[in-house]
């Protein structure tokens, strides 16, 4: 248990000692979304900047408001709006395996890491991160699409009960044990991410190997940390969205912005603490320790002679002159 | 044992588990029920002719607050059902007498055969899979989808066994695969005033439900399910195909119904249960009666929970209101009483009395497509046991089908060629009822700071399908599912609130219930509804009638252009940093536009940036008009055509008004969502996929 704990603090204390990195994902988070954002924003301004009609979704959130600007001809439908905003989104999704390799070494050091060394890590670990990516993509979309396919052939049988409740159940259940398991899975290849970057280890393949063998042995702290922090993010979103209902006046945009933004940003936390608890890990559990060789003691060398020799004669230092 | 395997074991059993559950739960919901009620074979006449003597119809009032009859009584069906649950088949025997009322000789009966509709070639499945329908695409068919409805064997009474004459018609669509319209042509025919009693043994296998009839794991509902007669209906008979659009149109009379069922069955009916037998075979029998009605459905589950103490006192006497529920929405139930409650309390204040004794309500299986349904003194609802409060949709649901219990119900309107009036009436009265009940824009929907108003919802559904179909028109003929639905809900319910703003609301109220008084337990058509509002309102409608119902034009107004300069305008200037002098008079304009092809009058508000408000009348006739000169101190801040929101049909109220400063806030309100959506997807891709 205290191993455990060990391993939560530690990562917490690499998040906090290493806040930068948040921020500026957040920021990162933030500025394509806000590109994202921009054909839908525009469209809204264009639509609704000059009509009363507008005011209905000012004081309250007007559903019929909503729906009916959609379904206007001269709004211009969402499906380019949308299709900016998951084009951003994934802008996001790659920028941060990008940055990752940075943000590990960084959590690794001791010290404050230099940007070139940030960066270097980044380059360094980009085609490796790429690889990682692709088998884990397998991995995991191989497993996701077993056990969703488990989870609707389970969720059928239990729409024949009588019992309502229980198709609800069941899919909690399910959906709980799904999350277990890719859980784990995403600990692998987190584990696997950290070596290929703190041992600079080419062969993905090994990092993979090594990722899953210490994954395996250690499931149960591993996932333990990993859990908590995914509570602690659902917390985050629960306490954030109520905030912003109960707080937050309808009409206030700036009060809105403000309370979704903090949400946003604390909401990276857990995934950087995660990286944390993964770099942690790596530190207590998987750096090679240095070999030193045993101490052999020197083999007998034949005396040798020294013949006495006479004190040199140090000449005394000159006299110095007098006066400057 | 390692953590590990705990971790690995822990999900493995679980799953294991699960499905055992599952499997054992679904199992014993799908085993053979105990006792299968024994089919009736053959037997027309076991039950007796309705009176010693000659045939009649019975005037009895059993089931109604009235000592006398209250509908011209067609016809008088005797069913004496068995039900089997196990093979989800029906055995029965019908007697059904009929008074020929035409005032001619009938040498011809037609018949429904609605359950003929679950077969694979048949109209409605043809059409539910082009057009869509409310429940089921028919991507691919399933055997428990299949339902049927067989005639064994047919005698009229003084003219023997004429089941070899009988015959499928299809007067529709010429379908020759579709059996939901059968014939008989009779060897003699009933004079006018007459009557002749058919006597027929029939056998009706339910679907899994379907269109709002059929069986759900143990619960089935046993809607449209045993051989109607048409009605003759403006000289003729009419009697249409079951299609994936229609309902249904029926004479009023009486009804005695047996259902033997198995004795652990909870059984709800239209009508008021007269008695309840157990009989040996641990089946048992129960009898209904329904005066003054034009159906009869019913329904069974071994789990609903009963709530039958409630009483509501209406104008013509006492309404025993028993509400049937699912165990897992008990806690539901007041919900669905007090909405009953209200509902029958608005529609005996506005429209007229509620005659019948009782009113059953029940809350159906879970995802059985069997919600949201009308029959005599009987209808569905619909919920979940998770529907919060805040979320008004089991209230929208039992409003709506009790207000069938006027539109429909007693003002018997024909259901194939007229869906509007039905629907679309009763889609107009929800609104009032439930704007009156749970507030204008919250009566749908006011949960998490999200709010939706019904005649908002109604409004929506129309908008879509705007200038697809005319609302007087065979509900068969519409383009689609959803065109059916916009037109003959949306439109309907839009085009007569835009007809009460016209007439006004209390002359609309007025005019509703006379419609009503006058023409319930009748089968009136449009004609008979667009003379009521006239003669009540004392205006001459018949150019919105026209616009509105008969045809399809589109109404879209627009504030095309709003302009304001300084008369002085050639005055130049002193310098660039002149304040603008408050005796600077303006000369403003206001271009308003009819895009659409629907020409109805409008008022429009011009404001003005010092507070004056100025509100003009346009007929709305000329494609575009320019108001003004307006010359005042003070330049326009907005303009705005139907500034009280009468117009319900206009087909975007965005371009209804125009404000010369431009004001983001609901647009940045937007956007901060949109921004919000972006970022945590962003986020939950990187936590998952990196």
């Amino acid at each position: 248990m205290a191993e455990h704990q060990g391993l939560l603090s530690g990562g917490w204390d690499r998040v906090v000692h290493n806040k930068r990195y948040m921020v500026w994902f957040y920021i990162l988070n933030l500025t394509l979304a806000l590109l994202g954002a921009s054909a839908f924003s525009n469209q809204a301004h264009d639509y609704l900047d000059h009509s009363l009609q507008s005011d209905r979704l000012v004081n309250g959130l007007s559903v019929a408001t909503v729906i009916e600007m959609f379904a206007q001809p001269e709004f211009g439908g969402a499906q380019a709006a949308r299709a900016s905003g998951v084009h951003f989104a994934l802008a996001f999704f790659l920028l941060t395996a990008v940055f990752l390799p940075g943000v590990l070494q960084g959590y690794a050091a001791t010290y404050r890491l230099p940007r070139e060394d940030f960066f270097r890590a980044c380059g360094r670990n980009l085609w490796r991160f790429i690889r990682l990516m692709i088998v884990a993509g397998i991995v995991m979309g191989a497993v996701a699409g077993a056990l969703f396919g488990l989870h609707g052939a389970l969720m059928k049988k239990a729409a024949e009960s009588t019992n309502e409740l229980l198709p609800f159940e069941v899919a909690v259940l399910d959906l709980l044990i799904i999350f277990l398991v890719m859980s784990a899975l995403r600990i692998w290849f987190d584990v696997a991410q950290t070596d290929v970057v703190l041992s600079d280890q080419r062969a993905v393949r090994r990092s993979i190997g090594l990722g899953f063998r210490h994954t395996w042995r250690n499931l149960g702290k591993l996932l333990g940390s990993y859990v908590a922090t995914t509570i602690v993010a659902l917390v985050i979103l629960a306490a954030g969205l109520w905030l912003w209902m109960k707080l937050v006046p309808p009409a206030s945009v700036v009060g809105a912005f403000l309370v979704t933004q903090l949400t946003l940003l604390l909401l990276l936390i857990p995934r950087f603490w995660q990286r944390g608890v993964a770099v942690s890990y790596y530190m207590q559990n998987m750096v090679e320790p240095i070999t030193v060789q045993p101490f052999a003691p020197p083999s007998p060398v034949a005396p040798v002679l020294i013949q006495p020799v006479a004190a040199p004669v140090i000449p005394s230092a000159p006299p110095e002159p007098s006066g400057s | 044992m390692k953590t590990r395997w705990i971790i690995v074991f822990l999900p493995v059993v679980s799953v294991i588990a699960i499905s055992v559950a599952v499997r054992e739960h679904a199992a014993r919901a799908a085993s053979p029920q105990p006792a299968p009620a024994k089919a009736v074979a053959q037997a027309p006449g076991v039950v007796q002719a309705s009176h010693s003597g000659g045939l009649s119809i019975p005037d009895t009032t059993l089931a109604i607050n009235s000592p006398t009859a209250m509908s011209q009584r067609v016809v008088h069906y005797e069913i004496d059902a068995h039900y089997d649950a196990t093979k989800h088949i029906v055995d029965a025997t019908e007697v059904l007498t009929y008074h020929n009322t035409t005032g001619q000789a009938l040498d011809h009966f037609p018949f429904h055969l609605y359950q003929n509709a679950f077969q694979p070639n048949s109209t409605w499945v043809r059409e539910a899979k082009v057009a869509g329908s409310r429940d089921t695409g028919y991507d691919k068919w399933e055997d428990k989808e299949y339902g049927s409805e067989d005639i064994k064997n047919l005698e009229v009474v003084g003219q023997g066994d004429l089941t070899s004459q009988l015959h499928y018609i299809q007067p529709d669509d010429g379908n020759k695969d579709d059996k939901t319209v059968t014939e008989l042509r009779l060897a003699k025919p009933i004079a006018p005033g007459e009557f002749v009693q058919f006597r027929i043994a029939f056998q009706t296998k339910l679907p899994e439900t379907q269109a709002r009839s059929g069986w759900k794991r143990d619960f089935v509902l046993g809607g449209q399910w045993f051989p109607k007669v048409g009605v003759w209906w403006h000289g003729a008979w009419n009697c249409h195909q079951y299609h994936a659009t229609t309902e249904f149109f029926a004479d009023f009379g009486v009804y005695d119904v047996k259902l033997t069922v198995p004795q652990f069955e909870v059984v709800g009916a239209s009508g008021v249960k007269v008695s309840e037998v157990n009989n040996p075979d641990n089946t048992k029998t129960l009898t209904y009666h329904g005066d003054d009605i034009h159906d009869f459905a019913w329904t069974a589950s071994p789990r609903y929970k009963l709530k039958e103490d409630g009483i509501y006192q209406g104008q013509m006497g006492p309404v025993q209101m028993r509400i049937l529920m699912q165990p897992a929405h008990w806690s539901q139930v007041v919900r669905h009483e007090k909405i009953l409650k209200e509902s029958l309390e608005h529609f005996e204040k506005w429209y007229g009395p509620y005659p019948y004794k009782t009113i059953t309500l029940v809350d159906p299986e879970p995802d059985s497509a069997a919600g949201g349904m009308e029959y005599p003194t009987f209808i569905t609802g619909e919920t979940n046991w998770f529907t919060p409060e805040g979320v008004h949709l089991p209230e929208l649901v039992v409003e709506h089908e009790f207000g069938h219990q006027y539109w429909y119900g007693m003002v018997a309107t024909n259901e194939f060629e007229d869906a509007w009036m039905d629907e679309g009436f009763n889609s107009y009265t929800e609104v009032k009822v439930l704007d009156s009940i749970l507030g204008k824009k919250t009566s749908i929907i006011d949960f998490a700071g999200a709010t939706l108003g019904e005649r908002e919802g109604q409004r929506v559904g129309y908008i879509g399908v705007a200038d697809l179909d005319p609302i007087a028109q065979k509900a068969y003929d519409y383009y689609s599912f959803n065109s059916y639905g916009g037109i003959t809900y949306g439109k309907t319910a839009s085009i007569l609130l835009t007809l009460e703003s016209i007439i006004g609301e209390e002359t609309m109220q007025k005019a509703m219930h006379v419609y009503f008084m006058k023409y319930r337990f009748t089968h009136p058509g449009k004609e008979e509804f667009e003379k009521t509002v006239e003669e009540v309102s004392g205006k001459d409608l018949k150019d919105y009638f026209s616009q509105a119902i008969d045809g399809s034009p589109v109404l879209d107004y627009k504030v095309l252009k709003v302009e304001s300069y300084p008369v002085n305008w050639y005055e130049e200037k002193k310098s660039m940093f002149q304040k603008e002098d408050k005796n600077t008079v303006y000369r403003s304009f206001v271009w308003v536009q009819r895009k659409g092809t629907f020409v109805m009058p409008a008022e429009v508000e011009i404001k003005f940036d010092n507070g004056e408000t100025i509100r003009e009348h346009w007929d709305g006739v000329s494609r575009w008009t320019k108001l003004g000169p307006y010359d005042k101190k003070a330049k326009i801040e907005s303009a705005e055509l139907d500034p009280d929101h009468k117009i319900q049909i206009d087909r975007n109220d965005f371009n209804n008004s125009y404000r010369t400063e431009p004001d983001g806030k609901a647009a940045n309100k937007l956007k901060n969502y949109w921004l919000f959506a972006t970022q945590w997807l962003g986020q939950a891709l990187a936590w998952w996929a990196v």
